[in-house]
């Protein structure tokens, strides 16, 4: 029996009409701005927005701050993410093991950084990597190091901020690793014993491909979240030194909300989107070869 | 018999403007230290004006000029602002300023007279004088007389020569200490620019060409650089003022709003330290700002905002401000005041005044302080050489130009 | 049995563990201790961990001459705000999509699936232009409309509806019942795991949301505390502790929220996961 219509509006009508207006439209309004001028004079007169074609995107291809902060995003990527996978899933199995105790409470602590404000606590992380003055300069002192202009050096403000995602980013994935791990059946486990696996045996040949799903869902979600790196730069270090954190999005909301080319705001949009597409794609590709 | 009328006319005339007075409540967007202590002054204003209620708004400097921007953007605008000096080309640039010129012909107190030269010039931009001077802000050099005397300087370092000499020195004092600060990322064409100008140098030549490959400006930049590479500035964000206190940081350049906050802060160092004019090359030259009173033209209360602006521009009032928050007056009549006249560090700044400039008033000036501030970084991090840094910077700025329509 | 070699693994076990936790909660326990210290204890060195006199200058400063009040009240309306409506209007579309019949309901739900990709930068400048042309600039609606239906939390409420078996909807219906009561009295009571998980998520979320308030709210009257402590943070001059002190106000209430309801965060998260 099919539904009355009056019900599927009204079930269905606020929903996707706020998806539809503040989602959809929107994407297709981005790809139009991205092909005009429209700047700050246009928005006190839309009229005075003009269709350029695809310059934006050609001043894009030959504009060196876009492709740093496309190298930039791509580095925080690839050092960040198997960080985080490492170091979550590590924690997840220590975690998880049938004799560790006060398993609730590890939990609790590990996840406590990503439910935190990150505009927040980057204030505080900003004042433990001082030079001088920080908390981690402090620490390494202990050992004999003297440690690195954190935040003002450009070969370390990348690392910093690095540091902070990883650290806010590891609850979370911890989480959904535990919940892996505990979906993978004791007998596997029992089986490999009998036949006189070790436990780096065990790790490759059971808890990998076991975990297979769970990885492709953290993964992508990090994929997607890490390309979108804003707000940790935007605090520690609005993109300097020699704009060397300076990320897409950050660049974005620089030319877009700062400078007020928002045409030229939208274009960068659309090609990050398109990056996010084709890198979240090549993911899924790779990870049914390997299935 | 006619007279009669005429004072009954203009005493209802009167009553009518004061009862509409009566419901205006004057909206104003003011920025920083001064937007905390406005309301102040703004009392005095209404006791003489009842009928008049202001509405003080605090802006952070930080986020200003996004708000001014998105504000005129979209059409959200108090009736007056707070403009910093640099700010005023490109928000008139927009349309969003009342041109005053009528307003001021009218003014029994407002005259550009009454205003310092090169305060006044921050005012007027292409659309005509869409501003008023309030007060004036130029730096001038901070040091600790105790730590450059043991150093062997007993007077302020004067010369480019004597800072180089006298930062080196400090520096050589031990691990953690540093000869200046200076700023070495973000936006700092303001904290640079004096150095090119006391080299004789300009972004924008008479002729109106980018004059930024000159010798002269390609000096100022090595020279800026060199306190970094040879670790005379360092390149650490810090705490400025504790850093002062505590010694680590013997020089810097700044604003006279720091005077009371060393003092405040660190007391300690109390009679330890002292104001001087900039050293320099072929001149002394330092950087001047402020703010003016812009008057928005959506405003619909322009006859009180007007007459908020002059009450701000009376000679005593602008001593009064003085007194609350120590913010130079632009009216020169004030700097007569024994207060002003007799304080010795506050003289420096009235010498400095007279060797100052403000940036060029130029719509894309955001842009290009953007520009000036990445290629000096450049050169100072050692990534370019200081002429090829002026090269790029050359180019960005003829880039930056080229897109003005 | 213990063995020598396994006590050398079960200490090494828990000295990683806990180094871990010390790496996490140290931050924290920082941002506190320096809030409640007085400037000269600030640049102490080696630093001090509790304040030999702790002081609450620090929090007073902020919400007398900071107004810390005014983003707080703001960042409570809006997250609730969206957080109520997000709930509703999920929930809502939800049970459509896993239980009414019609036609094109697979293809318009695959539609909204594919919104779920879409990066947020994307639709950030069309929709701050939209709003901008309504007025919308600086209003609590402008905050609280574009984040109030997440096409995340649609797929989520139609996943879990999906489950729940057709033959409790069908034999109300024999009774009469219409969609809204079934909703009101069969679905909403069956879906309670399923809404508080989005319900925390989105509020988390609304309250830590940074890009959208920066760019909307202008006026400091509408500030949310991430836009009010970043700006705290880039003023000139500000008192380290005051900022330390701005930070815990905005990270405490979230903290404490967590630790009172950290089983639905951590089911609600390992079952985002599964529903992949």
């Amino acid at each position: 029996m099919r539904t009355r219509l009056v019900w599927i509006l009204l079930f269905l009508g606020p929903a996707l009409a706020a998806l539809l207006i503040f989602l959809v439209i929107p994407i297709f309004a981005s790809f139009v701005l991205s092909v005009t001028d429209f700047d700050v004079y246009a928005l006190a007169d839309w009229s005075r927005a003009r269709f350029v074609g695809l310059s934006n995107f050609q001043e894009l291809l030959s504009d060196p701050l876009f492709w740093r902060s496309l190298l930039n995003t791509l580095y925080c990527l690839i050092v960040a993410m198997p960080l985080t996978v490492a170091i979550s899933l590590g924690v997840a199995m220590l975690i998880n093991r049938e004799k560790t105790r006060f398993k609730g409470l590890f939990r609790v602590i590990y996840f406590l950084p990503f439910v935190t404000n990150t505009v927040a606590i980057a204030v505080v992380w900003s004042w433990i990597l001082n030079m001088h003055y920080g908390l981690l300069n402090w620490f390494l002192g202990l050992f004999g190091i003297s440690g690195p202009n954190w935040l003002g050096d450009p070969t370390f403000a990348m690392s910093s901020i690095i540091m902070l995602v990883v650290w806010k980013a590891i609850g979370y994935n911890m989480i959904l690793f535990i919940s892996g791990l505990q979906n993978i059946p004791d007998f596997l486990y029992e089986a490999a014993e009998l036949d006189g696996a070790s436990g780096w045996q065990k790790f490759v040949h059971i808890t990998i491909p076991m975990l297979r799903p769970t990885m492709l869902f953290v993964t992508t979600m990090m994929l997607i979240g890490y390309l979108q790196l804003f707000e940790e730069p935007y605090m520690l270090t609005d993109g300097g030194p020699l704009n060397s954190t300076l990320s897409v999005v950050l660049y974005l909301y620089r030319q877009g909300f700062r400078f007020f080319e928002l045409g030229y705001a939208s274009a960068l949009a659309v090609a990050l989107f398109l990056i996010i597409i084709t890198i979240t794609l090549i993911r899924m590709r790779l990870s049914k070869q390997v299935s | 018999m006619m007279k009669n009328k005429l004072v009954i006319l203009s005493v209802f005339v009167s009553l009518i403007i004061a009862s509409a007075a009566g419901a205006t409540t004057l909206r104003i967007w003011a920025m920083g230290e001064e937007a905390k202590s406005l309301h102040i002054i703004a009392e005095k204003f209404t006791e003489e004006n009842p009928g008049v209620t202001i509405d003080v708004q605090a802006i952070p400097w930080s986020g200003a000029y996004d708000k001014l921007l998105t504000g005129i953007a979209a059409g959200q605008l108090p009736d007056i602002a707070q403009m910093g000096t640099t700010w005023m080309a490109p928000f008139a640039a927009m349309g969003a300023f009342q041109e005053l010129s009528d307003f001021i012909a009218n003014s029994d107190i407002v005259d550009p007279q009454n205003f310092f030269e090169g305060s006044w010039q921050t005012a007027i931009t292409e659309e005509g004088t869409v501003g008023i001077p309030w007060y004036v802000d130029v730096r001038v050099m901070y040091y600790r007389t105790d730590l450059l005397s043991e150093v062997g300087y007993d007077h302020p370092p004067q010369t480019w020569e004597d800072l180089y000499d006298a930062g080196k020195k400090l520096t050589a004092r031990g691990p953690q200490q540093s000869g200046i600060s200076l700023l070495f990322t973000g936006t700092f064409a303001n904290e640079f620019m004096p150095f090119a100008w006391q080299n004789g140098a300009r972004i924008i030549d008479d002729e109106g060409n980018v004059a930024v490959k000159t010798p002269e400006f390609v000096e100022a930049i090595e020279y800026y650089s060199r306190f970094f590479w040879d670790e005379i500035a360092l390149k650490a964000g810090g705490e400025l003022i504790h850093d002062f206190g505590s010694g680590a940081v013997p020089i810097f350049f700044s604003g006279p709003w720091m005077i009371s906050m060393i003092r405040n802060q660190v007391p300690q160092i109390d009679g330890k330290w002292d104001v001087a004019l900039l050293p320099g090359k072929k001149s002394q030259t330092s950087f001047v700002g402020g703010s003016n009173w812009v008057l928005f033209k959506q405003s619909r209360n322009k006859e009180t905002a007007w007459d908020f602006i002059e009450f701000m521009s009376r000679p005593d009032i602008q001593l009064q401000w003085y007194n609350i928050v120590a913010s130079l007056p632009a009216v020169v009549e004030t700097w007569g005041y024994p207060e002003l006249a007799e304080d010795q560090m506050l003289s420096v700044f009235g010498e400095q005044l007279l060797d100052a400039r403000a940036t060029p008033n130029i719509p894309q000036w955001g842009q290009i302080e953007q520009a000036i501030s990445r290629r000096v970084e450049e050169a100072l991090f050692q990534r370019k050489t200081p002429e090829q840094a002026a090269e790029d910077l050359h180019n960005d700025i003829v880039k930056i130009l080229g897109k003005r329509r | 049995m213990v063995t020598k070699k396994s006590v050398i693994r079960e200490t090494s076990v828990y000295a990683v563990l806990i180094f871990g936790a010390v790496v996490m909660v140290v931050p924290f326990f920082w941002m506190v201790s320096t809030s409640f210290k007085l400037p000269r204890e600030i640049f102490v060195f080696p630093p001090k961990w509790i304040p030999s006199e702790p002081t609450l200058k620090n929090y007073i400063e902020l919400f007398r001459s900071l107004d810390f009040a005014r983003p707080f009240i703001n960042t409570v309306v809006v997250a609730g705000s969206i957080t109520v409506l997000s709930v509703l209007f999920s929930s809502m579309a939800g049970f459509a999509f896993a239980k009414f019949r019609f036609k094109g309901r697979d293809a318009l739900f695959m539609l909204v699936l594919a919104t779920i990709m879409v990066p947020g930068q994307m639709t950030i400048i069309p929709v701050f232009l939209m709003l901008r042309h309504l007025g919308l600039i600086n209003t609590y609606a402008g905050l609280i409309i574009p984040a109030m239906v997440s096409a995340f939390n649609v797929f989520f409420m139609r996943q879990f509806i999906i489950t729940i078996p057709d033959d409790l909807l069908e034999a109300a219906k024999m009774d009469g019942a219409r969609e809204g009561f079934l909703y009101f009295k069969i679905i909403l009571p069956l879906c309670r795991p399923a809404l508080s998980t989005i319900a925390i998520f989105t509020f988390t979320g609304s309250w830590n949301s940074f890009l959208w308030p920066l760019i909307i709210a202008q006026d400091e009257r509408m500030y949310t505390l991430p836009v009010a402590i970043s700006v705290l943070a880039g003023q000139y001059g500000e008192n380290i502790a005051i900022q330390m002190a701005g930070s815990c106000i905005v990270i405490a209430p979230i903290l404490i929220f967590f630790i009172f309801a950290q089983r639905y965060f951590i089911k609600g998260i390992a079952l985002t996961g599964m529903k992949f």
